[in-house]
């Protein structure tokens, strides 16, 4: 296979990513591509590989088999002594990982720093960026997510729409290729869902290339230029989001939609649409 | 009751607990300088580094205090030939250097374990946010893991430098003058030992909780992320 022959380079390649904890498999062959300025969601039930597929990506979890581009650069992976696969060179771990941000279901900002210094932290200690520059970077971000007047507040005092916005802007100034969102609104009550999903549609809109796995549907359909549906970790239909979306093929993918995975199919009467539009 | 003999006595006493302040000092110091190291390798999963770690602390908390401290005063003495060699012995010859090491290897091996639960207590999900961004190894520990491991440390480690002040007071066995060694001297002389041991101990109390102020207020002062801590009128508008 020698996509990378290409006259542009994806900003993120997978290919027939594998990964099995014990017995269960949970990747069991994913590909996919994102292409500068693809916002690309990630759906489907739990248990069926979404977030495992984010955090292969960034090796948070290592895949068992197959292989991830980033830029048309290729992880390599090697052996340990045990058998156990492994990344072959650390440092190219890191450095991959800095031009690739990520953005957590909860948060998990460094609750011993405050807002700003969860910002510019690692511009300053892994990139190198120069204090006073990564400072008035740090303050666009902050005046970009609506957080400016929280910089000096500890995580804790802040709201989970607040936490998340903050970890969003963390991410930003690493200033990555490729974002990597995993369910970042799944931890918020309902009503801080708006404020956090606002900021990632600016994302959108300014042409970063996103990967979000979410939840949302309206929000899917009204961001995502592409959409996959994931099951029992093998990629089941993907395609434009608003026809993937709006004409699901499988069986499997309708019935998610009209939310019968939550179980409210029992509560609310299925719907095509399953949500509204976002607004 | 005629406390003349202790008004006599406190101006030595005091000298005696200069001593034990500054014995305290220097080993939980060193001892903490030690303990990170110590506390790393034990949770690395190379073989070569968490077994020497593990056979240190196992001995050092696992055997008494003065037992340590007799091996390492009158033990040493076995080996003045090599140690002489080695261009050390004139520091084993001196008790304060024998009561200083001791002390520190001993408090090394508990912060240490201290410091194992702290590093396993600190949340997962900031160890990944920090890997995310490309920090590891050393960088990742400094600004991330002990940041955090400290902070989580700290009612553990106030216990281990009170439980270190006063097992300084083993040093007088050692021929050395701290607080207890001045008050066993003093004793030996006056017959006095009630009073003299009463106010000796008084003065261990007063140590011991400045000791315990200092660290609450540091505790206050580190805590400043955590919400429970009441600072000044800081109204969140948390949906939590």
């Amino acid at each position: 296979m020698t996509p990378d022959a290409g006259p542009r380079e994806a900003a993120l390649r997978v290919t027939n990513l594998h990964k099995a904890f014990g017995s269960l498999d949970v990747l069991r062959g994913v590909s996919l591509a994102a292409h500068e300025h693809d916002v690309i969601a990630v759906m489907g039930a739990s248990g069926s590989g979404k977030s495992t597929l984010l955090r292969c990506i960034n090796l948070l979890d290592i895949p068992d088999a197959g292989e991830v581009h980033v830029g048309g650069e290729l992880i390599h992976m090697g052996f340990d002594r045990r058998g156990q696969r492994t990344p072959a060179d650390p440092r190219q771990v890191d450095r991959i990982r800095t031009r690739l941000g990520m953005v957590f279901q909860r948060f998990n900002l460094w609750s011993h720093m405050t807002v700003l210094q969860n910002i510019v932290e690692a511009p300053i200690r892994v990139l190198g960026v120069p204090r006073r520059r990564a400072m008035e970077q740090a303050d666009h971000l902050l005046r970009k997510v609506g957080l400016y007047d929280k910089r000096d507040d500890f995580p804790a005092y802040l709201s989970g729409g607040q936490e998340q916005r903050a970890a969003i802007a963390r991410a930003l100034a690493m200033e990555p290729e490729v974002l990597l969102l995993d369910e970042p609104t799944s931890a918020l009550d309902p009503e801080l869902v708006g404020e956090v999903l606002k900021v990632i549609d600016d994302l959108a809109a300014e042409g970063r290339t996103m990967l979000i796995v979410t939840h949302e549907i309206g929000f899917a359909r009204a961001v995502s230029s592409r959409t996959i549906f994931l099951h029992q970790g093998m990629v089941s239909e993907q395609g434009p989001s608003r026809q993937v979306l709006d004409e699901p093929r499988s069986e499997r993918f309708r019935q998610f939609l009209s939310g019968g995975d939550w179980g409210r199919s029992a509560l609310t009467t299925p719907s095509q649409s399953g949500e509204n539009e976002s607004p | 009751m005629d406390l003349a003999i202790v008004w006599e006595s406190l101006p030595r006493l005091l000298e005696g607990a200069v001593l034990t302040l500054e014995i305290t000092f220097v080993s939980l110091l060193a001892g903490l300088c030690l303990a990170v190291p110590v506390a790393i390798a034990r949770l690395s999963h190379r073989r070569i580094l968490w077994m020497p770690a593990y056979g240190y602390m196992l001995y050092f908390r696992g055997t008494p205090l003065l037992v340590q401290l007799f091996l390492v005063y009158y033990g040493s003495g076995q080996f003045q030939p090599l140690l002489d060699q080695a261009g050390v012995w004139f520091l084993f010859r001196e008790a304060y250097f024998c009561a200083v090491l001791t002390l520190t290897l001993n408090t090394a091996a508990y912060t240490a374990e201290i410091l194992r639960g702290a590093i396993i207590a600190v949340p997962r999900g900031e160890i990944e946010a920090a890997r995310s961004v490309g920090m590891s190894g050393l960088l990742l520990y400094r600004r991330i893991i002990l940041p955090k491991a400290f902070r989580l440390a700290l009612p553990a480690y106030t216990n281990e430098a009170v439980f270190l002040l006063q097992a300084t007071s083993l040093v007088s066995i050692i021929t050395l003058l701290d607080l207890t060694g001045v008050a066993r001297i003093i004793v030996a002389r006056s017959f006095e030992p009630y009073k003299l041991y009463i106010a000796a101990g008084l003065i261990y109390l007063v140590i011991t909780y400045t000791f315990v102020l200092v660290s609450r207020r540091l505790e206050l002062r580190l805590s400043g992320h955590r919400r429970e801590q009441p600072v000044g009128g800081v109204g969140s508008a948390s949906g939590r």
